[in-house]
């Protein structure tokens, strides 16, 4: 993980060295070899977006159309007929409410899990890189290790847990659960970051002050931006994409967007509504995207950051 | 020695972590080891038959299903490499030609920021026998070809491996690049001015300098096809019929479809001792690494 | 009273020992400075003094009271740091607040004493700019105030000059120094630069290796140097170290170089009584050679040696000659450094009465 901040800052300082202005940089010539990547990097390109591009006609599209079979061509007639049955309309089961039931419980479930993921891993991470703690070692080993326990390990304990605290089914049951998952990651990441504190800063906030949690409030929390940010958007992202941990602790009434897509797609009654589908898939996605293509260097850190995620 | 107040307060404020750590991570997974002993059904049973403790663990290798999900997982491991691969290859070609690299970057790690489900809808649609590519293919003439790949068990396996492939390729590159910007600059002139053909500089120099990045990304990667859970729901829904079955979803199908809460735990534990398996070259990795930059800060 | 003291203090890391049963106590008032060497445990002196690292054996007094086990907070001590360590989210208002946050007082009094050391200081324009947008020398400043506003008894600086240019530099010590004199305020003070240490200290604790080697005023230190490691670490150029056998014949004790030259010792002042044929270190301070033959009377021994380069550095020279295969370093007139040609053989005498003989064994002053 450190190695990639680094080599970011590399990059950084070789930008700054590349652009100083005592060597105008010489305007390349296009050279064959140049085309041959561009028009190479172009190909790879088309192939990403051809199945957003898909995705996105195929949602304004009428089912008479699709019926015609021609996937890649434009709607004869834009429509928003589709959009606005998944939306009010789709079945996750059997309810047909549409895909604003799930739209409003991920939004229930993503703040609680942000206020309690990021809370008890600062924290946590905090206690862990300025406090001289004798255990701080071998408890960065150990959470080292839960980062990269498979899910399926600890899920029926989990669900016993959650059901005896009586929080199973509803959006707390899941918020919790999201906090618990993320916790080992974000405290290193965290760590990592508090770690890079002058520790003379610390040595005079604890003679100054001394107090642990007023170091943490003035002085170690305003200078956490950056970090705060990243794994903000690292973790709203991840919390809304997440399917398992939706499906398995939402019970019926709190399920999150994806669970409801999923069971659009995959119980299908009757004839399948592909537009409704496709629309029902843009929905889930626009939130995250809409994050990717304004902040997308911040997501890209967060994801490198948390890259033992998966 | 004295009680002093500073001493403690960081330690209770790591409390709540050093819990969830214990009781949800620790004391979960000794749960779970404990039920895969038992002959527990829809209901945790506590009690161990001694004579055959191990009798879940039996079952579950006489398993087709089981067979099947581990067979997919290395199917799936390989075929997933693919995106190291590709991933690398866009990751020189980036930063070789730095024309359009925001650009590039942007389209290539997009799939990224969706959900698996929503990727597995959009290629789910895509593999659509009826209305899908295949159909399109065959409206222009190109009849011999069969995309329909998610329609039958020989071919569902790639269909879901593409999918992931078009999903992780960006995260890879990301990786990737990072690492090509931490080769020391001189080296690309030191080539030019020696005369080494770009191939031999790739595979000689190049590569090799990158081994750490290659190894992270293979781990990263096995890690992920581990927990591969959500492409499968959303393509295949484990089938046509079980042939798409990966250990994390024949695990999760074993506790909540058929309700046999030993067995799954079993494929459960199975699933840690692959995890583990893979796990431990890394923790090597990182301590081999941090003595190395250990030694280089003094 | 001894206002701060150290006894029997032990640190160790790990297995590794970073101080050995150390005693040292300074009295109210005394600016102390500890200088050493990097590595020397100096700095984990301060750091134990301040309670940012606890003592693994001994004890720490401040005045009357042990503080071996109280927090860094309630000690009443105020310390700056090498890096200034100024919180870059505060204003420089901000900062010195903070500074006060332990001591829980009314508003109007944290308001009072931010404006007594912003004036004192001459910081009172830069109350609302942050850390980063202050010079080195400006920062210094601050660091130095958010100690000041605590009004404790004793300061603590570790190497706070380090950072800054050479100019700024001299400006500071004087300011610290004139500190001292206006709050007679106990002061210990980290540093390995020599001249600091000379120029601002009332007492001096030159440490290596988790020793302190010795203990007195700045004069003590550079007129008697207690063994072979403080002659050779104080003074610049440094004090020029031979080996040579002791000589006491006719009631006559001289010290007798590999070439034969003999130096008058008859007004040496020896602690332990001479040996005749005894290998001891005889130490010669640079700036107490002179250019030129002299008299016995005047000159305990007189050299002729070739000179090897002279350099100016700026109000004097030094000149390096060499004396049985090793150099030596004079300090000269530059006016006479100017006159010396490389490889002319030029006799030079030492000083009576200047002389520093240690045990070659022990390394111990005689």
């Amino acid at each position: 993980m450190s190695d990639l901040t680094i080599a970011q800052k590399m990059l950084g300082g070789e930008v700054a060295v590349r652009s100083a202005p005592y060597f105008p940089r010489k305007k390349k010539r296009i050279t064959g070899r140049s085309i041959a990547i561009i028009i190479f990097l172009s190909i790879c390109a088309i192939f990403f977006c051809v199945p957003l591009y898909v995705v996105i006609i195929t949602s304004f599209k009428t089912m008479e159309q699709i019926r015609e079979g021609a996937m890649f061509s434009l709607p004869n007639v834009w429509t928003l007929e589709a959009w606005d049955h998944a939306w009010n309309s789709a079945c996750s089961g059997i309810n047909c409410n549409g895909l604003k039931v799930g739209f409003w419980n991920s939004v229930q479930i993503l703040f609680p899990s942000l206020i309690l993921s990021i809370g008890i891993s600062m924290i946590t991470g905090y206690a862990l890189a300025l406090w001289n703690v004798r255990w701080a070692g071998g408890f960065l080993f150990l959470l080292f290790i839960c980062a990269f326990v498979p899910f399926q390990i600890i899920m029926f304990p989990l669900i016993s847990m959650t059901a005896a605290i009586k929080v199973y089914g509803n959006v707390w049951g899941v918020a919790i659960v999201h906090a618990v998952l993320a916790m080992p990651v974000l405290t290193l990441i965290f760590r990592n970051y508090y770690k890079d504190i002058p520790q003379e800063i610390m040595s005079a906030a604890v003679m100054d002050s001394g107090s642990f949690w007023k170091i943490f409030v003035e002085i170690i929390l305003p200078m956490s931006g950056n970090i705060l940010i990243v794994v903000l958007i690292l973790q709203i992202t991840s919390i809304w994409n997440d399917y398992l941990i939706g499906v398995t602790f939402g019970g019926m009434g709190s399920q999150p967007m994806t669970v409801n897509l999923a069971n659009l797609i995959t119980i299908s009654t009757g004839t399948t509504r592909y537009n409704d589908n496709m629309a029902a898939a843009l929905q889930t996605a626009i939130p995250p995207l809409v994050i990717y293509f304004f902040v997308g260097k911040l997501f890209v850190q967060g994801i490198t950051a948390g890259a033992i995620k998966g | 020695m004295a009680f002093r107040w500073s001493r403690w307060s960081p330690q209770l404020a790591l409390l709540p972590a050093v819990t969830v750590t214990a009781v949800a991570f620790v004391g979960a997974i000794i749960w779970t080891i404990y039920l895969s002993l038992t002959r527990s059904r829809r209901l945790p049973e506590y009690g161990i038959d001694w004579s055959e403790p191990l009798r879940q663990y039996t079952r579950l290798f006489a398993d087709d299903a089981w067979a099947i999900s581990l067979k997919n997982l290395i199917i799936l491991g390989l075929g997933s490499a693919l995106a190291i691969v590709f991933g690398f290859i866009l990751a020189a070609m980036i930063d070789k030609e730095k024309r359009g690299e925001s650009l590039f970057r942007t389209v290539f790690l997009y799939p990224l920021a969706v959900s698996l489900i929503v990727t597995g809808t959009a290629w789910r649609w895509l593999f659509n026998p009826e209305f899908g590519v295949e159909h399109a293919l065959h409206s222009i003439g190109l009849t011999w070809i069969n995309f329909s790949w998610l329609s039958t068990g020989e071919t569902a396996m790639y269909g879901v491996i593409l999918a992931a492939v078009w999903q992780s390729s960006g995260f890879y590159m990301a990786l990737m690049l990072a690492g090509l910007k931490s080769i020391n600059s001189e080296i690309w002139s030191a080539a030019r001015l020696d005369g080494v053909n770009l191939f031999r500089l790739y595979t000689e120099i190049i590569i090799p300098m990158m081994k750490f990045t290659f190894v992270t990304c293979a781990i990263l990667l096995s890690l992920g096809v581990i927990k591969a859970y959500d492409v499968i729901v959303a393509m295949t829904n484990g089938g046509p019929g079980q042939s798409t079955y990966v250990p994390a979803y024949f695990t999760i199908q074993a506790l909540s479809a058929k309700g046999n809460l030993g067995f799954a735990s079993a494929a459960a534990v199975m699933m840690l001792v692959i995890t583990a398996v893979i796990f431990l070259p890394l923790v090597m990795l990182t301590a081999w690494q941090q003595r190395r930059t250990g030694r280089a800060a003094h | 009273m001894p206002k701060v003291s150290f006894e029997h203090i032990t640190k160790t890391y790990g297995n590794v020992p970073v101080l050995k049963d150390l005693n040292l106590a300074i009295d109210d008032g005394d600016f102390l400075v500890l200088l050493g060497p990097s590595g020397c445990g100096k700095t984990t002196l301060l750091n134990l003094l301040a309670g940012l690292i606890d003592v693994t054996d001994g004890r720490i007094m401040i005045g009357d009271r042990d503080v071996t086990d109280v927090d860094p907070k309630d000690r009443g001590l105020a310390m700056v740091f090498q890096s200034y360590a100024l919180y870059p989210t505060k204003t420089v208002y901000g900062n010195l607040k903070f500074g006060l946050s332990a001591s829980k007082l009314p508003k109007d009094e944290v308001e009072r004493r931010i404006a007594w050391a912003a004036k004192l200081l001459q910081i009172e324009p830069l109350l609302n700019r942050k850390p980063a947008h202050l010079s080195g020398g400006q920062r210094q400043r601050v660091a130095i105030g958010r100690a000041l506003v605590k009004n404790v008894g004793v300061f603590l600086f570790d190497e706070p000059l380090s950072n800054l240019d050479a100019k700024l530099r001299t400006e500071t010590r004087l300011e610290i120094k004139k500190l001292h004199d206006t709050l007679k305020t106990t002061i210990v003070y980290v540093t390995h630069d020599q001249i600091e240490a000379m120029t601002m200290a009332t007492k001096i604790a030159v440490m290596n290796g988790g020793v302190i080697q010795q203990f007195g005023t700045p004069d003590e230190i550079y007129e008697r140097p207690a063994n072979l490691f403080v002659a050779g670490f104080i003074g610049s150029p440094a004090m020029n170290l031979r080996k040579v056998k002791l000589s006491i014949a006719n009631g006559k004790t001289e010290a007798v170089f590999g070439s034969g030259v003999r130096f008058d010792l008859s007004d040496y002042r020896f602690a332990t009584a001479p040996q005749d044929g005894a290998e001891v270190i005889l130490g010669l301070r640079p700036e107490h050679f002179l250019v030129g033959a002299g008299t016995a009377a005047d000159s305990a021994a007189t050299f002729e040696v070739p000179v090897q380069y002279a350099e100016r550095t700026g109000p004097d020279a030094s000149a390096y000659f060499v004396l049985e295969n090793d150099l030596l370093a004079l300090r000269v007139e530059p006016a006479v450094a100017a006159g010396l040609k490389p490889g002319q053989v030029v006799p030079v005498r030492y000083l009576k009465g200047k002389a520093h003989l240690f045990d070659a064994q022990t390394g111990q002053r005689m």
